[in-house]
């Protein structure tokens, strides 16, 4: 036996020993496991794993699926492609001397979700045919958000953060 | 139930002398006060504290009774017992590493508790070693050098070869020279 395991069994049992060694208690009645241990141990860990990383997936999957409709993540950028749209709608209308909306927004909202998925599915694609004005986020998920008139100027007003240039987005797209 | 044993246990008390009929409640009770100590004295090892290891003993012999009528006589049952009772520390070491960080950001800059008094006196550099192993590799260190258990038996009790026993053992001992810093 060498030094080492000489050391380890005098310690163990100088340790060990006189706590052993204290009065046997009751043993305890059986009882249901707290809340937190069943979610936190064995297989209760393995299980809240799985939940937690089904809940995650579905909120990712609901935060993908408005960024496809609105051609953003950012909850402000939604708000302003409809407000948007909402003007160019009334602008479109005025002109034309109709009446109601809700045909043209939804229109508006059914083609740039097709827009910006397509955009999405070409990530990457350094053939833009954006002149400089696109609204390059970095991450290919440009927003349309030109505030495109009746006249068909799409370059005029589109704002984007202008993280990169290396991946434009489709033009503002008029809307009539 | 007994409350009054005292006096150091002996090397071989509770293991293979005495005879369990399964599912038995006064044999269980039996067995709990023929193998307290060891599996507290095993707990200790692989906990970070003595109220701790009384927690997770007292969890082994819940866990253990639950599965009382199904235990096969055929198998030793304190091995049987070490194997629930290092689960069980395993369980505590990650349900300790989860309530850290809670605890860690409840408490931001307040003290943290010291460690528990009722060890601290005794405690060696040795000791404190064996207790930043990992679990399986103290529970060999344990059983062999403290409960003074064969590789077969350490085997039985873990559910594992011997040869793996042997080898969880030359590794502990590797670590623990380097740790302390012995040739």
């Amino acid at each position: 036996m060498g030094d080492i395991e000489r050391e380890l069994e005098a310690t163990l049992h100088r340790v060990l020993d006189p706590i052993s060694a204290r009065p046997i208690p009751p043993r305890r009645a059986l009882h249901s496991r707290s809340a937190f241990r069943t979610v936190t141990g064995g297989a209760g860990a393995a299980l809240t794993v799985k939940l937690l990383t089904g809940i995650a997936a579905a909120a990712a999957a609901v935060t993908v699926a408005g960024a496809v409709t609105t051609g953003s993540v950012n909850p402000e950028v939604w708000g302003q492609t409809i407000t948007s749209t909402v003007e160019s709608c009334k602008d479109n209308l005025a002109n034309s001397g109709a009446h109601g909306i809700g045909q043209c927004v939804s229109a508006v909202a059914n083609t740039h979700g097709a827009t910006v998925s397509n955009a999405a599915r070409h990530h990457g694609n350094p053939t833009g045919t954006n002149s400089g004005t696109g609204n390059g986020n970095g991450n290919g998920n440009g927003n349309g958000n030109g505030n495109a008139g009746s006249n068909g100027n799409s370059g005029s007003s589109g704002h984007g953060n202008g993280k990169s240039t290396s991946h434009p987005t489709p033009p503002p797209r008029s809307v009539h | 139930m007994e409350s009054s044993d005292t006096g150091s246990p002996p090397a071989d008390e509770g293991r293979q002398r005495e005879t369990y009929k399964p599912g038995s409640e006064a044999d269980f009770e039996r067995l709990y006060r023929n193998t307290y100590r060891r599996i507290l004295g095993t707990l200790i090892t692989l906990v970070r504290d003595v109220p701790t290891a009384e927690d997770c003993a007292q969890e082994t012999f819940e866990r253990a009774y639950r599965s009382w009528s199904g235990w096969r006589p055929d198998a030793p049952v304190e091995a049987w017992l070490h194997r629930i009772a290092i689960n069980v520390a395993i369980s505590d070491r990650r349900y300790q590493r989860i309530r850290q960080a809670g605890e860690i950001v409840r408490r931001l800059g307040r003290p943290g508790p010291g460690p528990d008094p009722a060890l601290l006196a005794e405690q060696s550099d040795v000791f404190k070693a064996i207790q930043k192993l990992p679990t399986k590799q103290a529970a060999a260190l344990v059983l062999r050098h403290y409960h003074g258990y064969s590789n077969r038996e350490i085997a039985a009790a873990l559910g594992i070869p011997e040869q793996t026993v042997a080898s969880r053992l030359a590794t502990a001992r590797k670590q623990l020279q380097a740790v302390l810093g012995r040739p």
